[in-house]
């Protein structure tokens, strides 16, 4: 089956709780460290997050998607270490560039952010069906046709990359370039592209038929074929997340006001 | 035209565009990079659809496509979803006082998205990244800006700047050039509140 | 009793000046095949949507008639509630697959779902409308990696679930390769006899001429004719209308040779055969 959703079924717990408990964990996890801006907050979550992946047995899937961060992270290290505004004290240098203790330190908190962020948001995307929490959230009131709209993303844009490697292949043996310089590169791009646009643009009236007539803007109430992702343990979490949500902001404030 | 401009009621036309446009962002990033073009262009489907159907679908077709690369590629990009919204936003605004009838227009709109999306981005880079957009002209910029001791939101802006201009301005280009390809008829399929008019000569004389 | 009534139907689409339908009238009975014929922008997709109720509430435009099936009026009930009564099936299978199922069987369930069907009922309608379009096999299949022609039977399914009065086909065969024209047809003529209204758009006149008990001629808007296979096909000026003849009814044509109580030609293998040797008494004409 062709997706862009990163969902394996490994058969673990994650993948059999519900949805909702695994977004409200990304919520905490984002949240709890903002709350209560400290560095160590982020870094036990960073943790918690490698050994629910961990325990799913989708940690080593997570470094793709870290890898898309790290590259972006890698200049901000380089370029805070070494021109950051509050920079006073050399750390070390690399030939002629030094890079600041204070630079770097700036640096560090936006990685555990960021990273807290990525491992978070994998632990919901690598054990998460779209469709089941979609599913979840037209259960509970969202709006089934925007939830369609949604959950088909994952499966169109397959096919269109698909339909686009076709045309490219087929500009290609009628001998259109597509290496060399930035202009002969800029030209091939709107003959790659616009086929495919128009194509979609024209197919969306009969996308839009076929799903009418089954019934598409019915407002009856929706059934289920499948049945609902949940477990017996959800009610708690679903609890317990946004306590310690709550708790954090307390203990903030406390702080303030100590 | 005559549709109304911050209409909420969505025709499956409409509805079907918005996966439609989402994969034409996704198309269009992912050519980008093929061809190694210096640009980003994954906005093309976001703006179709502004054109086509207004400020809110625009709006919501940019909020979706970031989502959903959130959910797929890179959840730090969800945060953006900001920022594609604002263009949907500005492009459905534009497009509907006519900017994009002509070549001009059209330039202008680029410009003003370009403009959008720096000041929506800039404070979000900030945010997140500490002001750098991991584009290497752009970054280059930062830095240089950063060592003349110029104030962060000047750095970002600038840094963001360069690149989201042309970026922003290629795109409604491109969005321009397709519009004029499409079929007049398939335009107004994304009108939902255009009413049926009554052939019947009986029940005129009602 | 007439299930189906279309009393002066006529169409314009938004922004355009030409009726796309003009003054259409005709009844269709309970459980008809009705093959739907004419060149190209004739009117026939125009015709089924109207039927189906798309035009006028997806299209808007003007709209002027009525379409009457039984006693609901098409224009008056959305299309949402319409298709409960009548499913329509489009040319490009491709389109028609959500988009939003991960198997075959889940993608049938799309529209029941949407329905409020509940999930027995639900699960009995999928296995038999799988059953009937020999698809049973395909279950836990992902729907886009379906050949065309299957795809298009999951369509049908999809459709036939939903427990329709009528089936419109609107050129269910054009996108297909002859493999998949073949399952397709093999499909239809598996729904008559169903009890099913079904009403057939299709450029291989051998087929129109093998399954409809009547065919509806168009040409700009106007419904030119609406008769039996044997009379529209018999008739002189049917090239004028962009449309050949089947092949049997060409032989027939050249060898002058005629059904003797209609005084048609033959439409179909078995009425040339028929016609043939009669003609020739126990042997072929030829011989």
């Amino acid at each position: 089956m062709k997706t862009i959703s990163l969902y394996v079924d490994k058969g673990t717990m994650l993948n059999k709780i519900a949805p909702e408990s695994k977004i409200w964990y990304v919520i905490a996890a984002i949240t709890i460290p903002a709350l209560m801006g400290t560095r160590w907050a982020g870094i036990v979550l960073i943790a918690v997050s490698a050994a629910l992946l961990l325990y799913g047995k989708v940690l080593k899937r997570t470094l793709p998607l870290l890898a898309v961060s790290g590259f972006v992270l890698l200049t901000v290290l380089i370029i805070q270490g070494m021109f950051w505004w509050g920079n006073e004290t050399p750390l070390f240098a690399l030939g002629p560039a030094v890079f600041y203790r204070e630079g770097v330190n700036y640096a560090l908190g936006i990685l555990i952010n960021i990273i807290n962020i990525l491992m978070s948001f994998c632990v919901l995307i690598l054990t998460t069906k779209p469709s089941d929490m979609m599913e979840n959230f037209v259960r509970r009131g969202f709006s089934p046709r925007f939830g369609y709209v949604f959950i088909s993303v994952f499966q169109i844009i397959p096919q269109m990359t698909e339909t686009m490697s076709t045309i490219t292949d087929a500009q290609r043996s009628r001998g259109m370039e597509t290496e060399g310089s930035l202009a002969v590169r800029i030209k091939a791009f709107i003959p790659l592209i616009a086929p495919v646009i128009m194509s979609s643009l024209i197919n969306t009236k009969e996308r839009a038929l076929a799903l009418e007539v089954r019934g598409f803007n019915s407002r009856k109430k929706k059934t289920f074929l499948n049945d609902e992702v949940k477990t017996a343990g959800d009610r708690y979490i679903q609890i317990a997340l946004p306590v310690l949500i709550i708790a954090a902001a307390v203990w903030r404030v406390t702080q303030w006001l100590a | 035209m005559k549709k109304k401009l911050w209409s909420m009621s969505f025709n499956s036309a409409t509805l079907v565009l918005i996966p439609a446009a989402i994969g034409i962002n996704y198309l269009g990033k992912l050519f980008a990079g093929l061809l190694k073009l210096p640009l980003w262009l994954d906005s093309i489907g976001t703006c179709i659809a502004a054109v086509l159907a207004g400020p809110i679908v625009g709006a919501i077709c940019g909020a979706a496509n970031n989502i959903i690369y959130g959910l797929t590629m890179d959840p730090i990009s969800t945060i953006y979803a900001l920022t594609n919204i604002g263009i949907g936003i500005a492009v459905g605004i534009l497009a509907h006082k006519g900017f994009m009838k002509n070549i001009k227009g059209a330039i202008l709109t680029g410009l003003v998205v370009g403009v959008v999306a720096v000041i929506i981005s800039t404070p979000l880079n900030i945010i997140f990244w500490g002001g750098t957009t991991g584009n290497i002209w752009g970054d280059a910029l930062y830095a240089w800006c950063a060592s003349q001791g110029m104030p962060v939101w000047i750095s970002s802006g600038l840094d963001e700047l360069v690149v989201d201009v042309p970026d922003k301005l290629a795109v409604v280009l491109i969005v321009f050039a397709i519009m004029k390809g499409l079929p007049k008829n398939l335009v107004s399929l994304f009108h939902s509140d255009e009413e049926i008019e009554n052939l019947d000569h009986t029940d005129e004389l009602k | 009793m007439a299930s189906l009534n279309i009393e002066h139907l006529k169409y314009k689409y938004p922004g355009t000046d030409r009726l796309a339908l003009n003054d259409i009238s005709l009844s269709i009975e309970t459980g008809e095949f009705i093959g739907i014929i004419g060149r190209n922008e004739s009117g026939k997709s125009s015709l089924c949507q109207a039927i189906a109720g798309l035009i006028p509430n997806f299209y808007k435009g003007a709209y002027g008639g009525k379409v009457l099936i039984d006693d609901i009026e098409v224009k008056k009930v959305p299309v949402d509630e319409l298709c409960e009564t009548v499913g329509t099936v489009f040319q490009n299978p491709f389109n028609q697959v959500t988009g939003a199922k991960a198997t075959v069987y889940e993608e049938i369930a799309f529209g029941l779902e949407n329905m409020g069907v509940p999930k027995e009922e639900m699960i009995r309608r999928i296995d038999r409308a799988m059953e009937l379009l020999d698809i049973s096999k395909y279950r836990d299949r992902y729907p886009f990696d379906l050949s065309g022609g299957q795809m298009q039977r999951m369509a049908i399914a999809g459709v036939i679930a939903m427990h329709p009065q009528v089936i419109i086909l609107d050129e269910p065969t054009s996108q297909l390769d002859p493999q998949g024209r073949e399952e397709v047809f093999q499909a239809v003529q598996k729904l008559c006899g169903q009890g099913i209204t079904i009403i057939l758009v299709e450029h291989n006149m051998e087929k129109i001429a093998q399954y409809s008990n009547r065919v509806a001629l168009l040409d700009a808007g106007t419904l030119i004719d609406f008769d039996t296979p044997q009379k529209i096909f018999s008739r002189v000026d049917l090239e004028q209308y962009g449309v050949e003849a089947p092949v049997y009814t060409q032989i027939g044509k050249r060898l002058n040779l005629t059904i003797e109580d209609t005084g048609c030609y033959p439409v179909t293998l078995e009425e040339a055969k028929t016609v043939l040797l009669r003609k020739g008494g126990n042997d072929p004409v030829w011989l």
